[in-house]
């Protein structure tokens, strides 16, 4: 997925690019509901509430990448209907509350156009598919109850719950997958992701260049059982099934509600929305009959006009809100009266970085690239500019992510090294160095502070002087899609899906249309090949380790940060509200205590 | 007269067409597109080309063109394609009215404030009070939103509890409050000078001192004959508003959580949302136009003098 980090999102899925709008400040305040705190995570606009994607536990990382026959019984079996409608009203779970918080305008609540956190966010609360994330970052079951993978691990069939009812209480059968599926895929639907969650199943390709209206691969057995077949055995395919793209839609309502339909959303999951005006507010009401175990809470109330946060909070208007770098330090005090309310969480899976085009002069160059890297004192950055927020970065995946190591080196912190290096490199004569512009998105006119301190060691440490360049957002899109930087910086990536295919393959293959600084290795692109169909775990994430070690010293990128500890303000009386660092449907689990 | 305005109504459909089309070609020609902010980093261009087949962004730019111009002549303004299935119609009208109402409750506060203010300094010039009152409003004028907002909200908001912090619910509602007075008070400055100037000029007539000659009461002669006239040139100078009265700034509605159409328009930009930035440009252009025409109008109604050929 991608995210702006000041901006409000428009992003599309699987990765997040996040950039730093030096207007930051200015809206720092403005509608954020779990943004983190450095300047770099600081979201602007878009109450994109959590970043996107897993901290998967190490019994999540086994058994999504088992493959052969599969059944997930000893998954938390969840409650079957009936009990679960008695849970409402069990004494000892408190049922209802009202919980308020900050949102914005979601740019859909269609579930097969959305593509971004904010509307991801309201969709996982009113819809739902086969398969979820549970607020751990377990996949688990959803519509489905049970799923089997054939041993040559190409056709999952799937068994649909039988309590699984459509808001107005129609049942969901495999016919109404088939349908949504074959939606999602359609062109006419328009659909920015259906490719990237959908593309693995047998015949979507066929259906999205509009040779067919039906996916071969995705065959309703029947009124029960769905069965989809994949082209390759991979891993990862079950996880992307809890994107909405592949989410349930009930025929009718898309069909008679036109254009619009999703003003009236009849859809699968533990809320219902019962209003929406635009700009002013979204609501949402329990959904009785949901076949899991019912949400606790009566009500959501999302205020989508914006406003000052933190002032909401203060003022007991929201329930929820984000912490900016300057409330941050009165709210670490014990004296202060929200001291309490803080909430400290995971980080979410980011890393920020500077990019080079390996392809242009002075970046052509290895040795001049790994120069630039020794030269940068990260730890120090992190830790006086930074305010300790975010995790110094010498690799590319994510401490917690699956196929992190702790042994990668990375290019550390070494005046000397980098000096030997520069003056081994091509350009190391600063007379007829080309000169060197880092570009970066925004239209504020101040860069973020820590590429201004990099930039300054940059010049003590080596002589080596660099400009900034700032372009608006779209302009920088359509720039740094033709590779047209030098250098680019202001971005970062994160991932939807807990899998280093996410990251390395996606954005160092040589083929990749995500690898902006034309990065290109044989032997990391035959590792990265290899690790796409390896079966094997271990031997899986050893590929990667590979790749990811050759990467790093190659040195298109300066890896910058990964995201630090989040900070976030929660009332006393909501209880059950875990911060996850994705977007997974958790509404159900919070309730309200008088 | 009736000539004059018939000829500017008739210079309408061009100004639009000169307007729009330059609109459209900056959008069209400029670098990025709205499938690539969509698509984000995770930009393909196989996808992106489905993409904008299926959005009809493929067509050349002339076609293109062509059927916005005519459905949007039908009052079709398409669908946004960053909100995707909504027509731009019902986004554009719904922030534009939060904001007009925004507007409404700003000029209520500059008015009531504004207008008595300058009306009694004006009897008061030469002594001190004058220059202070001035001096004073110009000040208040002069403070940024970015600056009074903040210090607004602390105050009002958080340390006394009196108002809201930020939000909407209509005019009516509690909410308005503080963008009400925000943006009202450096509004005061410009109306108070006026009024003033008015009230002045008004004062020298002939007919007021006739008035006061004749010994009618000073309080009788302040409101019935300074007071009425004196406010005919304020009545002009609203109706040459009246089109920014359809529009808030984006930094006003994102610190007061107003959903407003200042904010929409400058992401529709940065988002290439080409439907909702044609349909602004259109929809402004034409407030615009009428609303200097009214203006006009008014002008010549007030100061016979003033004659539209």
């Amino acid at each position: 997925m991608m995210k702006l980090i000041n901006e409000r999102t428009y992003p599309s899925f699987v990765l997040v690019l996040i950039w730093s709008v030096l207007v930051g400040s200015l809206f720092v305040a403005c509608g954020d509901n779990e943004p983190t705190t450095v300047n770099i995570e600081v979201k602007q606009e878009t109450p994109t509430p959590e970043s996107s994607m897993a901290v998967p536990t190490d019994a999540q990382k086994t058994k999504d990448t088992k493959s052969g026959p599969v059944t997930l019984a000893d998954v938390a079996t969840p409650v079957s209907k009936t009990s679960s409608a008695e849970v409402s009203e069990d004494p000892s779970s408190p049922p209802g509350g009202v919980f308020n918080r900050l949102w914005s305008d979601p740019p859909t609540l269609d579930p097969h156009l959305t593509s971004d956190t904010t509307s991801a966010g309201v969709v996982v609360e009113i819809f739902g598919g086969l398969v979820s994330f549970d607020t751990s970052l377990n996949l688990v079951p959803d519509l489905a109850e049970s799923w089997e993978i054939s041993s040559d691990a190409l056709t999952y069939t799937f068994k649909i719950r039988d309590g699984a009812v459509f808001h107005d209480g129609k049942p969901v059968t495999a016919q109404d997958f088939k349908w949504s599926l074959d939606r999602a895929v359609n062109p006419d639907t328009a659909s920015p992701v259906a490719e990237t969650y959908l593309g693995d199943i047998v015949g979507v390709s066929d259906v999205l260049e509009g040779n067919s209206t039906s996916i071969s691969g995705v065959k309703a057995i029947d009124n029960k059982t769905i069965q989809i077949t994949i082209d390759e055995p991979k891993a990862y395919f079950l996880q992307k099934l809890t994107y909405p793209t592949a989410f349930v839609v009930d025929r009718h309502n898309v069909e008679s509600g036109g254009r619009s339909w999703t003003d009236s959303p009849n859809g699968t999951g533990p809320f219902k929305m019962v209003d929406y005006k635009i700009g002013e507010r979204l609501i949402l009401e329990r959904h009785d009959q949901y076949h899991l175990e019912p949400a606790k809470l009566d009500k959501i109330q999302m205020n989508l006009a914006g406003g000052s946060s933190m002032a909401m909070y203060e003022n007991d208007e929201i329930d929820l809100t984000g912490i900016s770098l300057f409330d941050l330090e009165r709210i670490k005090d014990p004296q202060d009266p929200l001291n309490s309310d803080l909430v400290v969480a995971n980080p979410s899976f980011s890393i920020s970085y500077i990019g080079f085009n390996t392809q242009q002069p002075p970046f052509d160059d290895a040795k001049f690239r790994q120069a630039l890297n020794h030269a940068v004192d990260k730890k120090l950055i992190a830790e006086e500019v930074l305010a300790g927020l975010v995790v110094p970065a010498y690799g590319i995946l994510p401490p917690g992510f699956p196929g992190h190591s702790e042994d990668i080196e990375g290019l550390r912190h070494d005046v000397v090294l980098a000096k030997k290096l520069l003056s081994e490199s091509r350009y190391a004569d600063s007379s007829t160095r080309p000169r060197i512009v880092i570009t970066i998105p925004g239209t504020g006119g101040t860069p973020n502070l820590d590429l201004e301190v990099i930039i300054n060691m940059w010049e003590q440490n080596l002589a080596v002087e660099v400009e900034i360049q700032q372009v608006e957002w779209a302009t920088y899109l359509a720039d740094l899609d033709r590779e047209r930087f030098q250098a680019f910086a202001g971005l970062g990536w994160e991932a939807d899906y807990p899998d280093p295919q996410d990251f390395l393959d996606i954005l160092f293959h040589t083929e990749s249309d995500n690898n902006n600084g034309a990065y290109s290795n044989s032997v990391v692109d035959r590792l990265l090949e290899e690790a796409r169909v390896e079966t094997d775990v271990v031997k899986r994430m050893n590929l990667y380790k590979k790749a990811e070690e050759m990467i790093v010293n190659d040195a298109p990128w300066v890896p910058l940060w990964f995201a630090g500890e989040r900070h976030v303000l929660i009332k006393p009386y909501v209880k059950g509200y875990e911060i996850t660092p994705m977007i997974v449907p958790k509404m159900r689990h919070v309730y309200i205590e008088e | 007269m009736a000539k004059y305005v018939l000829r500017r109504i008739l210079w309408l459909p061009f100004l639009l067409i000169a307007v729009s089309s330059v609109t459209f070609a900056l959008g069209t020609y400029g670098p990025g597109d709205p499938v690539q902010v969509m698509m984000g980093a995770k930009y393909d261009p196989v996808v992106a080309a489905r993409l904008r087949e299926a959005l009809g962004l493929d067509r050349p730019i002339i076609v293109q063109y062509t059927e916005y111009m005519w459905n949007a002549v039908r009052g079709d303004f398409g669908e946004s394609l960053v909100y995707r299935g909504r027509s731009v119609s019902s986004l554009l009208v719904s922030k534009m009215w939060v904001s007009f109402q925004v507007n409404v409750a700003a000029m209520v506060v500059s008015l009531s404030i504004g207008l008595p203010v300058g009306f009694w300094i004006a009897h008061k010039q030469g002594t001190w009070l004058d220059p202070a009152t001035i001096t004073l409003s110009l000040l208040l004028m002069s403070v940024p939103i970015m600056v009074s907002i903040p210090l607004v909200l602390w105050g009002l908001c958080l340390k006394l509890h009196w108002v809201p912090c930020s939000g909407w619910g209509g005019i009516l509602d509690a909410r308005i409050i503080v963008p009400a007075i925000t943006m009202g008070i450096p509004g005061v400055a410009g109306l108070a000078r006026l009024m003033r100037a008015s009230t002045l000029d008004v004062m020298g007539q002939d007919f007021v001192r006739t008035a006061h000659s004749k010994g009618i009461h000073p309080m009788n002669v302040g409101y019935r004959h300074i007071l009425r006239n004196a406010l005919i040139p304020i009545v002009t100078v609203l109706s040459f508003s009246l089109a920014g009265m359809l529009t808030t700034g984006f930094i006003t509605e994102r610190l007061l959580g107003i959903p407003g159409v200042g904010d929409f328009a400058i992401k529709s930009i940065f988002s290439r949302d080409y439907p909702v930035i044609m349909a602004f440009t259109l929809i402004l252009s034409t407030a615009f136009v009428l609303a200097n025409l009214l203006a006009d109008i008014t002008y010549s109604f007030i100061d016979p003098r003033i004659r539209l050929t």
